[in-house]
């Protein structure tokens, strides 16, 4: 593995750098509070060439490959302290745009991937449901072949960018009887008859990013938005999720980076007992272990997405990296705030929003738990 | 139209204390590309060129200027630290070479601050100059071009005949920002090198740099009780007042 980037990556990322500081720096306060998507921005990191970084040129994509793109995120996180529009970027990247560009259709790529990627047609992902989370493929939610349409009934739950969408990845059952192999995944627009996006849920973090429930009541989808064969919906569910973990927590690395670079900056300016904070031995250890933290996160992203890029299986190195980085990234925040004291559980410091942003990590695209459950499976427990 | 833009690459000014100084494109000559872009985009220009003088590690300052939108570039390859007289010589072979109805330029570098290659280059061509314009429009079939110039006093609009050299401050507009698909075009866009000598130039320096200081470090400031000791202080010890 070789992690030295070409002329032509070092070129991009500093781009991205660029980017993120000049055009992405803006005032979070007031949008987390009242949870406000930032749809210029999205359009921004669109025109700019994020969301169609892994896309090929012919669809509207830049062609990238998977570790100059997490690299690229990784900046994105560094310079964007808008961490819910990074989540949706993320959600419509792994969870739509991967699932289209691995198992669409010509006529389906061609006639979703361009939007997608010049942010004109907002993606998602729709799976689990009241009853079906970390048991992933019990889903309730049903699809019946109706000539030629499909007709959905159910309902799904967290569905990130959901009241926002305009094309959202739902996962169905077409035949009960076969288990996760009755599983089928339909592309369904916005404005399909019987879909109902507009139930928005309040969140504790990434609140900038809209979630919704979204209910399904004798909804019609044209069988040519099924994606894949009937019945591939598992697999093609995995195949995408195995992306999803591996790669959405890249931005969480530049923003782990940032918040480690505001307790150094904190901890030699902040002074107590006549000294700077960080000359104390507890507050130095506090932040070598985020430094620790962030390499090791680092090093098994970059690992993931060199293996991705290898055309290699990458269940075990997306499990592994996405455990890593979303616990690394708590930890972070914690630590952040018990080196900032007071101020640091204050609002206008901006550093708890970093805490409720984070925690979700451990939770989306399948629990710590989970993680370990797969990484236990494949080291032979 | 044909516009030549020419531009320098310079320490970002914007670099924090500290930070590895990367290079970029001079800001003000920024701002005349981006101009350039908008006059093309408004359908009153074809081509725009983009000329700069420096070894091979400026290259990575022209793609960002090929990637903003610049059709094309051309570097002078030359890596002496070269005075505004020189700088202008070289450019005047340039224009004779590509012949362009605008000269587009920065109105100063931000490392050197001269402020002369403009005002030099249209001397030596014996072009008309428009310096520190905020505002630039074309008039009577593209033969002259109306400009706002920002001065001390407040706004003077004056009409040039082109071709012309104009000069670009601070407020014309705001450049865009070099995306990432602009990138990846401007690695298939040419980057004609050439040298002094194949232009016919010979350049030599007219100032030679005797030495470079810091300033000096200021002592730490102390604080007054009150105003009455503040003009004591004032009085006695800094001898202002």
């Amino acid at each position: 593995m070789d992690f030295s980037w070409s002329d032509q990556q070092r070129e991009l990322l500093d781009a991205v750098d660029r980017f993120a500081k000049e055009q992405l720096a803006y005032d979070m306060i007031e949008n987390d509070r009242h949870a406000v998507f930032n749809h210029d921005a999205w359009m921004k990191c669109a025109g700019f060439g994020i969301h169609g970084l892994l896309v090929s040129e012919e669809y509207g994509g830049l062609g990238q490959d998977p570790i100059t793109t997490v690299a690229a995120l990784e900046r994105l996180g560094y310079g964007c302290k808008d961490n819910g529009l990074l989540f949706s970027i993320n959600a419509h990247m792994w969870t739509a745009i991967i699932p289209l560009v691995y198992n669409g259709s010509e006529a389906q790529k061609k006639k979703f991937l361009p939007g997608l990627c010049d942010g004109s047609i907002i993606g998602g992902n729709a799976m689990s449901e009241p009853n079906s989370g970390s048991d992933a493929f019990s889903l309730a939610t049903t699809a019946v072949k109706k000539g030629d349409k499909y007709i959905l009934n159910g309902s799904k739950i967290f569905v990130t960018n959901g009241p926002i969408a305009d094309v959202l990845l739902v996962f169905a059952v077409t035949d009960k009887s076969k288990g996760a192999s009755g599983l089928s995944a339909f592309l369904v627009e916005k404005d399909s008859p019987g879909l109902d996006l507009t139930h928005k849920i309040e969140k504790m973090g990434v609140r900038t990013s809209p979630m919704g429930e979204v209910f399904f009541t004798d909804c019609e989808v044209p069988a040519e938005n099924l994606l894949g064969k009937e019945g591939a919906g598992s697999w093609l569910f995995t195949r995408s999720m195995t992306w999803e973990r591996g790669c959405i927590l890249a931005a969480s690395v530049g923003t782990m980076q940032r918040l480690f670079e505001t307790c150094i900056r904190y901890a030699n300016e902040r002074k107590q007992g006549g000294q700077a904070i960080g000359k104390f031995q507890q507050v130095a250890g506090k932040i070598v272990d985020m430094k620790m933290r962030i390499e090791n996160s680092r090093h098994m992203l970059y690992q993931c997405a060199w293996a991705a890029g290898h055309r290699k299986a990458i269940y075990l190195e997306a499990a592994m990296a996405k455990l890593q980085i979303s616990e690394s990234w708590v930890k972070c925040c914690e630590d952040a705030i018990q080196i900032h004291g007071g101020y640091g559980y204050m609002v206008e410091y901006e550093v708890e929003r970093e805490l409720r942003d984070a925690i979700g990590s451990k939770l989306y695209s399948g629990t710590s738990e989970i993680q370990r459950n797969i990484i236990a499976s494949l080291i032979g427990l | 139209m044909k516009i030549v833009v020419p531009f320098k690459s310079v320490p970002d000014p914007y670099a924090g204390p500290g930070a590895a100084a990367k290079s970029v494109v001079n800001p003000f000559d920024e701002i005349a590309i981006e101009e350039a872009l908008r006059i093309r985009e408004r359908g009153e220009a074809t081509e725009i060129v983009g000329v700069t003088i420096g070894p091979a590690t400026v290259d990575e300052q022209i793609r960002s200027a090929l990637a903003m939108g610049v059709d094309r570039a051309l570097r002078i390859d030359d890596s002496r630290a070269l005075d505004p007289y020189a700088v202008a010589r070289i450019l005047r072979a340039l224009v004779a070479k590509e012949a362009p109805q605008l000269v587009l330029m920065g109105k100063q570098a931000v490392d050197d601050d001269s402020n002369q290659v403009g005002q030099m280059l249209a001397g030596l061509l014996g072009w008309p100059q428009a310096t520190f314009i905020s505002k630039i429009e074309f008039l009577e079939n593209k033969t002259r071009a109306q400009c706002t110039r920002e001065t001390d006093g407040g706004l003077e609009v004056i009409v040039v005949n082109l071709p012309a050299i104009v000069t670009t401050d601070l407020r014309l507009n705001e450049p865009r920002y070099v995306s990432l698909p602009g990138l990846m075009k401007a690695r298939k866009k040419p980057i004609e090198v050439l040298t002094c000598e194949q232009l016919g130039v010979t350049v030599q320096p007219l100032t030679t740099t005797l030495s470079t200081a810091r300033p000096p470090k200021r002592a730490a400031g102390t604080r007054v009780e009150s105003v009455e000791e503040l003009m004591v202080k004032l009085k006695q010890e800094a001898k202002v007042l």
